[in-house]
């Protein structure tokens, strides 16, 4: 017979340790437990933080944004539909959060022609600085190629290539169908691989 | 498989997307096929270095102090607990300001009638042919002296054997005659003896989980594991609130309930 567990006190500890499945966080989260929702934030907060970063692309903002995330997930826990999984609520929250912002703000234009220079300098043939600069360079490359990306390709390829999401969460987090997802993420790897072309066989071997 | 179809279907295939069939064939393809292989490779370079992507963001301890505070300050809107849940229920159901006895005696009546249904159904385990009691599933329903199907308990045990053809009605009948004549039963009594009885029916059925465990599909067994433990959790929560407040007509319903729904739950996973 399965034992009941109380979540008060110290048996929070224990209970926390035996039931932390995300379903089972998520169940008791619903029930007002803050330390199964702390739990949640400690899980996802990573991927959330990272994926919002993406698409807004300024640090302060992501962080700002993630707050939000997780208070309106929090408030709305209620709301959430039992056969959801809560890693692609949180997107899908994630989601509207950081399209909100992009929308209520006058962007910055993060668009780099093809013509920038770091890119020209790696074109031109010049020995490719130590790796470490290298990878940071490729960062920066990496960002501004993904702000380049229209709004719907930047969410998919994010969710897709970074966040390794499947295509059935993707559709549940953004509303499209599949294959409009499929679409667009064909459209936005090509348009990253032009980007990174010049790196494609610098040092970054598989 | 052509070249065509295996440039067209890289992206699946890195992406893990594709039929198990169609990747096996794009997998000898690309092991025989030069270009397709390069390509191939040129994707995974790709991906390796979206791998490497480090982003300038970090989940920091203030990032949480700002959502908990933000949630101190705001109401929170949560969703109805079990309890609250069950608590409205309740209410709407009945709306008792106090437990009178006749609906503690409804109570009972279904307490001990999913007890019956679980006592046969406990009894029909074992017993052979056993495949016609345990197909059917709600066989509490059935007169106890189906042809062909043994009846292997013993009375003391089982009161659904009885002349009645309502198993339900005969059980209520036996509780009412075996019960001493020092005057009625107060409805807190009458709710305990049908506590003890879902107790009862509980420990059978965990055991018969318990022993199906490994033949179940391990994300089914979690997600009964999880339904179970919220489960227990309001059965404690409840009978803390009947320990404190043993006349609260709401606690002693949620605590049956709550009962009723492990049965319920225990009943359908030692049944499928």
């Amino acid at each position: 017979m399965v034992e009941a567990i109380s979540l008060k006190g110290q048996a929070s500890a224990r209970a926390g340790t035996l039931m932390n499945s995300a379903e089972e966080l998520t169940a008791r989260a619903r029930c007002g437990d803050h330390e199964a929702f702390r739990s949640i934030f400690e899980r996802y907060a990573r991927p959330i933080i990272s994926f919002i970063y993406d698409m807004v692309g300024r640090r302060d903002l992501a962080e700002e944004l993630t707050q939000e995330t997780f208070v309106r997930a929090y408030k709305n826990l209620g709301a959430m539909r039992e056969e959801t999984k809560i890693s692609t609520w949180l997107f899908g929250i994630a989601k509207n959060v950081a399209r909100e912002s992009l929308r209520s703000r006058i962007r910055e234009d993060h668009r780099v022609g093809i013509d920038d220079d770091r890119i020209v300098e790696m074109s031109d043939g010049k020995l490719p600085p130590d790796r470490e600069l290298l990878d940071k360079e490729l960062n920066g490359v990496i960002q501004d190629a993904l702000g380049s990306l229209d709004e719907d390709k930047r969410l998919v390829f994010t969710l897709k290539v970074f966040q390794q999401r499947s295509y059935e969460e993707i559709a549940e987090i953004t509303g499209s169908s599949i294959p409009k997802l499929k679409t667009d993420l064909h459209r936005a790897r090509a348009e990253m691989r032009r980007r990174i072309q010049p790196y494609l066989g610098v040092g970054y071997e598989v | 498989m052509k070249c065509e179809e295996c440039q067209a279907a890289i992206e699946d295939y890195i992406d893990e997307a594709l039929a198990v069939r169609t990747a096996r064939e794009m997998s000898v393809h690309l092991s025989s096929c030069e270009a397709c292989s390069r390509c191939y490779e040129e994707f995974k370079r790709e991906q390796s270095i979206y791998a490497s992507y480090q982003r300038d963001v970090d989940v920091t301890p203030a990032l949480w102090a700002g959502i908990a505070s933000r949630l101190e300050r705001q109401p929170v809107i949560k969703g109805p607990t079990f309890f609250e849940t069950l608590r409205e229920r309740f209410v709407g159901m009945f709306g008792a300001p106090r437990l009178s006895p006749a609906f503690a005696a409804a109570l009972v009546l279904v307490a001990i009638g999913v007890t019956a249904v679980i006592m046969q159904y406990a009894g029909s385990r074992g017993s052979e042919p056993v495949a016609q009691n345990a197909s059917t599933g709600t066989q509490g329903e059935q007169p106890p002296s189906n042809p062909g199907t043994p009846d292997i308990r013993k009375p003391a045990e089982n009161p659904v054997v009885d002349q009645s053809t309502n198993p339900t009605v005969a059980v209520v009948k036996k509780e009412t005659t075996k019960r001493p004549a020092v005057g009625p039963p107060t409805p807190e009594q009458l709710v305990r003896e049908a506590e003890q009885k879902y107790v009862q029916a509980i420990a059978i059925l965990s055991r018969d989980v318990n022993e199906r465990r490994s033949k179940i599909d391990p994300a089914v067994l979690a997600r009964f594991d999880a339904a179970l433990a919220d489960i227990d959790r309001t059965i404690a929560e409840t009978k803390q609130a009947t320990r404190q407040n043993p006349r609260d007509p709401i606690a002693l319903n949620y605590l049956l309930s709550a009962y009723s729904k492990k049965v319920d739950a225990l009943r359908d996973m030692a049944r499928d």
